[in-house]
């Protein structure tokens, strides 16, 4: 029997293929079920118009019960949005990528929800601590031990 | 979704002060719930943290984390153990819990089914004893059907909740597969055992799709009817009133977090289930080692016996009776 993993993964493929990506989220790559490739950016008025970025998603044989590790691609074509939560090596600071995580999220819903964490984006500012944080960050976020500021600090 | 209203405070590198070689005056701590560290071997910490600035829930899990990975081979769920084992082990401390203890090994209930402190306890203890019961009923083909056939009944709530079907499919099939075993032969012709069940409770995938099952179930239920709850939802660092969609997101659905009053209701509702809970809390004014009930009654059945469990502040085991298994 397949794991939960991949059967999971491979519903919520068939409904990303025959009901479409949410606006403005294109899939790039899904030839596994380890790593996805999304293409993502914001509509309407926002800081990022115009700005397209590349979003990759690595699970794990636990997805969905544990989150899956999600961050901005940064190479020769694409760039980290410039965002108080998203460090210049492409992580994301998110509290539902960590300690809110729950199966009812899926792939779809964590894009929409990193598309409107960059559409409510009031300043364009890296984090406090980005170079740091970028010099020794492990290669997977799910390794680091973000720390979520409270009540302040929920995406 | 909640927006940001500030920035986050970044993760900073810290070389010193690690627990190992604490100065008195200096009390920071780990604040995730991943046990990993950065490829150079350098941990981020939060630097302005402080030990006395974190909520009780938050020590709980920190201490909870430590002693999960101080034991990394704990069982998700143990073998049944014997009342006088969880007594030796405060021997040397709270008399008022060795008091409890006897109590409740003269009322009966000499003997208990530790589950590993993840923040799931609740929701592993209950399907266990569920799943324990109906294998052990005097009519298991009745017992399963009824069974199967209630979960089964909860199917629209799930929807109602606006769950995708592909959340709860395959952790739904996940706990009725298992049940199903009890009277219906698998591919190669076994029912389930005491032992089996054991394994499929030990086993991690299995053992935390139920208890995501159980969780979505305990969401639903809350979210169907709302206003039973209303008042009752609260944030359980601070008891501040929490918005409902809010609080079955991240205090019901999100694995590892404890279960309290509200999230015990809804799930003995949802599975129209009685659960009690011995409350071993050291608190015990009049020294006589009385323990507290707490009943959750939502059976149909008025002769229905309950599913016992074991609490003990911020943990739940499942309690058992010797007598009752043979």
């Amino acid at each position: 029997m397949a794991s939960i993993s991949s059967r999971r993964l491979r519903k919520e493929l068939t409904e990303i293929t025959t009901q479409g990506c949410p606006v403005g989220i294109k899939l790039l790559n899904a030839d596994n079920f380890e790593t996805w490739l999304f293409s993502i950016e914001v509509l309407g008025e926002t800081l990022y118009q115009g700005e397209v970025f590349k979003l990759m998603f690595r699970f794990d044989s636990q997805y969905p019960i544990s989150s899956p590790a999600v961050q901005f691609v940064v190479d020769n074509e694409f760039q980290a949005p410039i965002h108080p939560h998203v460090y210049s090596n492409g992580h994301i600071c998110a509290s539902i990528l960590g300690n809110e995580w729950s199966p009812v999220l899926s792939v779809s819903a964590v894009c929409v929800t990193l598309q409107s964490m960059l559409a409510s984006c009031k300043v364009k500012e890296r984090p406090q601590g980005n170079d740091q944080y970028v010099r020794y960050a492990p290669d997977n976020p799910k390794k680091t031990r973000f720390h979520y500021d409270g009540k302040h600090h929920r995406v | 979704m909640t927006q940001t209203s500030r920035p986050p405070s970044p993760p900073r590198l810290k070389t010193t002060g690690l627990p190992d070689d604490q100065p008195e005056d200096d009390h920071d701590v780990f604040m995730s719930e991943q046990p990993a560290t950065f490829l150079s071997g350098h941990p981020i910490l939060p630097e302005d943290m402080d030990i006395r600035d974190l909520m009780p829930s938050q020590l709980y899990e920190m201490n909870q984390n430590l002693l999960n990975e101080s034991v990394p081979q704990k069982p998700l769920i143990d073998e049944l153990a014997s009342m006088s084992v969880l007594r030796e082990e405060y021997e040397h401390g709270s008399a008022s819990f060795l008091r409890q203890i006897d109590y409740l090994t003269k009322d009966g209930y000499d003997c208990v089914r530790r589950t590993r402190g993840d923040g799931d306890c609740f929701y592993r203890s209950v399907a266990y004893a569920f799943v324990e019961r109906l294998l052990y009923s005097p009519d298991p083909t009745m017992a399963v059907g009824s069974a199967l056939s209630q979960i089964e009944s909860t199917l629209p709530m799930l929807t109602g909740a606006r769950f995708d079907p592909f959340v709860y499919e395959d952790f739904m099939e996940c706990f009725t597969t298992l049940i199903q075993s009890i009277v219906v032969p698998d591919r190669e012709g076994l029912t389930l055992t005491p032992q089996s069940l054991l394994d499929a409770f030990q086993q991690p995938e299995s053992s935390n799709s139920i208890v995501v099952y159980l969780r979505l179930l305990t969401s639903a239920q809350i979210r169907a009817d709302p206003d039973a709850y209303a008042g009752f939802l609260h944030d359980p660092d601070n008891y501040m009133e929490l918005q409902l969609e809010t609080f079955c997101q991240h205090y019901v659905e999100a694995v590892g977090k404890e279960a309290d009053h509200v999230q015990i209701a809804a799930l003995s509702r949802a599975l129209k289930i009685n659960v009690k809970i011995a409350y071993l809390d050291g608190r015990d004014p009049q020294e006589v080692g009385k323990v507290d009930f707490h009943e959750f009654i939502f059976a149909d059945d008025t002769t229905s016996s309950s599913l016992v469990l074991l609490y003990r502040p911020g943990h739940y085991d499942v309690l058992g009776r010797s007598s009752s298994r043979i």
